[in-house]
């Protein structure tokens, strides 16, 4: 293959690569801090989707306005998940199992309310204005939309390492993963900490669902099309590992990009490659900190 | 407990043994079909759209009467289109619904795994919208029967599609992508056996494979356009076409290749889903057009599903609305919808008039391979917007002969179930 097809190649791979860590970032931060495995956290995306759907081709708003909206939107419905049906089940025996249990039939129900409020058709939105062309030089051909997302992915690593790093918010979060029973003795409400931590996460879902929303078919089901891939790239970065879940992204992107254009046959084959060799030799994750939470 | 409670306890017992010789005594005329077709997730659109269909072919048939004094009646169950929960289902339709007829599903994994249970109770099973060639030929047994084209017709229809275009427009590469699975392996070798038997000559520079409902197709669209091919056939389906033409948009993909889709990808909600995005002149086809053929009985079909569920139909609802009718029409002949053997004859060669069928043609079913015979036609997306929200439909139709598009007894002699071999000629 010559460097030019390789270059085009990256690029569709950093694409993709966007997208599935902006899933993986909401679902990875939910465990990393709350030890919360969200199963459903897909649903959030889809819900993302479909409130960006109403925002923007009903309600006409513009198209960043209503991505930021549905974001929102799903933020707020993670957060009454969290606060009336999750923190009750917080500190059972087993609570892993009954994690996967309930956040499971949330999916269920998700999928149905979907199907209830928009209907079983397909919807899709159009790219925003300005973002329906693309770059074009010689062979390389760079959607502008898909620039965009790379440019939000990169965004919301900044923001993120600046909020979890500089701020008092941030740090609280960070507290709430290492030991969150201290927490709570030097006076902060760890309950609301765990729901507003829970809503940045399905917001983040939410966000990618709606930026998604163009470039995909919205539909119900759509929640489950993405989690096994976020869930790869959360195990790949490290459980709970935020910056690990980006290089991952990066990693599965170009590998499936690579892959794709050398040995298409074998395509799908090769991200999975990938995490069965890293849960064998390094089962804690390719980018896992060198300390491991303490249970 | 209170004595009236008691009373009332006892009547409620009294009523329910009263009601119960009633019941069987109900039963005895009635068709019972046991349906199965996905509710949920994304196939969850062809399966509410099959069943609204189907509750409309069971409300005209009951308003005139019924069926020799026999009610339908029509019964689903959300198989999510998974095999072995549809082998469940199947199997409590059959051992205590008493179901005459198993009826549906999208899926052809369910398909295959029904048709196993069809065979195992004797009981027929109408095949509506799975298209996997393997149910009336490798798989085939006596009770199964398919009223919906499947994908060995389609890839024969577009093999003629291209061989016509070599003519007009000379093409001389080709480039393939479909789903993993049997459904995007079976397409792609069905329309290279179609091609080598209409002796055209095409060389293939790439094969992809994406896995069914992947959401992200970016790599496989820039690997496609290194390739150049001047036709790119697709093998996608449903959502999964919707997110690939949507992706290639602005990657100038359709101006550089015709992007041909001759199984499923002309299915009505592919329009519906992208409107004006949707580019024309692509090459599609699906196993029903709510625009061809432009007869009464066609139109009449469209209208009256969209009245009764306030949009315009998918494909899959059509097969499920011809299966009922096929179902009345047997029953109609036989006069009992218990005498299964009867029933089978009676569907074998059966000649029904469906809305799909144009002027002059009527559907039939081949008594070889219990697969319904029927005229293809591939369109270009063309700007219509008679069917809203869609702003693009097909037109500028080719048609393709029914018997044509069949596939030839050397196939069937490669592909045939003990229950075919015997039937074929030495």
């Amino acid at each position: 293959m010559d460097l030019s097809s390789l270059l085009v190649q990256f690029v569709s791979g950093l694409s993709t690569a966007t997208l599935l860590f902006l899933v993986a970032s909401g679902l990875t931060l939910i465990f990393g801090v709350g030890g919360v495995f969200n199963f459903a956290h897909g649903s959030f995306y889809m819900l993302g989707a479909y409130l960006a759907y109403t925002f923007v081709a009903t309600v006409k708003l513009n198209f960043w306005v209503g991505a930021l909206a549905a974001a929102l939107g799903a933020g707020i419905l993670g957060m009454l998940a969290e606060a009336l049906i999750l923190r009750r089940i917080y500190g059972r025996a087993e609570e892993g199992g009954f994690q996967i249990l309930l956040t499971y039939s949330l999916i269920l129900i998700i999928d149905d309310l979907v199907k209830l409020t928009w209907g079983t058709e397909y919807k899709s939105l159009s790219r925003p204005p300005g973002l329906g062309g693309a770059l074009v030089m010689g062979d390389l051909v760079l959607p502008s939309y898909n620039l965009a997302i790379i440019g939000v992915g990169l965004l919301v690593v900044v923001l993120a390492w600046l909020v979890l790093t500089r701020t008092r918010a941030g740090r609280i979060a960070r507290a709430t993963a290492l030991d969150r029973e201290t927490l709570g003795v030097l006076g902060i409400n760890v309950p609301l900490t765990m729901t507003v931590i829970f809503g940045i996460a399905t917001a983040l879902g939410g966000l990618t669902g709606a930026l998604a929303a163009p470039l995909r078919s919205v539909t119900p089901g759509a929640g489950i099309e993405v989690i096994i891939d976020a869930l790869i790239v959360v195990v790949l970065g490290g459980m709970g590992n935020f910056w690990g879940a980006w290089l991952a992204a990066l990693l599965l992107g170009e590998v499936n990009a690579v892959a794709v254009a050398v040995a298409p046959e074998w395509a799908s084959l090769f991200s999975y490659l990938v995490m069965v060799v890293t849960l064998i030799f390094k089962p804690e994750g390719l980018f896992a900190p060198r300390q491991v939470r303490k249970v | 407990m209170s004595s009236r409670k008691a009373w009332g306890l006892l009547a409620l017992a009294l009523a329910l043994v009263m009601a119960l010789p009633l019941g069987v005594c109900a039963q005895d005329k009635v068709i019972k079909i046991g349906a199965m077709y996905p509710m949920t997730g994304r196939p969850g659109l062809y399966g509410l759209d099959s069943v609204a269909a189907a509750e409309m072919a069971v409300a005209e048939i009951n308003a005139k009467g019924g069926v020799k004094g026999h009610k339908l009646v029509f019964i689903n169950t959300d198989s999510q289109a998974k095999p072995d929960l549809a082998v469940q289902i199947a199997k409590r339709y059959i051992s205590s619904e008493n179901v005459h007829f198993i009826f549906g599903e999208v899926s052809s994994g369910a398909g295959l795994a029904l048709t196993e249970v069809s065979n195992q109770y004797k009981k027929i099973f109408i095949g509506t919208d799975h298209a996997s060639t393997q149910l009336t030929s490798d798989k085939l047994q006596p009770y199964y029967f398919r009223v919906s084209n499947n994908t060995f017709q389609s890839m024969a229809a577009g093999a003629l599609y291209l061989k016509e275009r070599q003519q007009s427009k000379p093409w001389a590469t080709l480039a393939y992508i479909g789903p993993d699975y049997a459904y995007g392996h079976d397409q792609w070798n069905e329309l290279k056996y179609n091609l080598d038997r209409f002796g055209v000559k095409y060389k293939v520079v790439g094969e992809y494979w994406p896995k069914l409902a992947a959401p992200d197709y970016t790599a496989f669209i820039t690997a496609i356009m290194k390739d150049k091919p001047d036709i790119l056939v697709a093998g996608l389906w449903g959502g999964d076409t919707v997110a690939f033409i949507k992706q290639a948009l602005p990657y100038g993909l359709f101006q550089k290749m015709l992007y041909f889709s001759p199984d499923g990808g002309g299915n009505y909600e592919l329009m519906s889903a992208t409107g004006d995005e949707l580019p024309v002149g692509l090459a599609l086809s699906g196993r029903h057009h709510n625009n061809w053929p432009d007869t009464a009985a066609n139109k009449k079909f469209v209208q009256d599903f969209f009245k009764k569920a306030g949009r315009y139909p998918s494909y899959a609802a059509e097969g499920a609305y011809s299966g009922i009718h096929a179902i009345a029409q047997a029953v109609e002949q036989v006069g009992n919808p218990s005498d299964t053997e009867a029933l089978v004859k009676a569907f074998e060669g059966m000649k029904i008039k469906l809305p799909e069928d144009p002027e002059g043609f009527t559907s039939y079913i081949d008594p070889l391979t219990h697969q319904i015979v029927q005229v293809q036609a591939i369109g270009e997306t063309v700007a219509n917007k008679d069917f809203p929200p869609a702003t693009r439909m097909l037109g500028n139709w080719k048609v393709y002969k029914a018997e044509e598009i069949m596939p030839p007894v050397e196939y069937l002699k490669d592909h045939s179930s003990e229950c075919l071999k015997g039937r074929l000629p030495k």
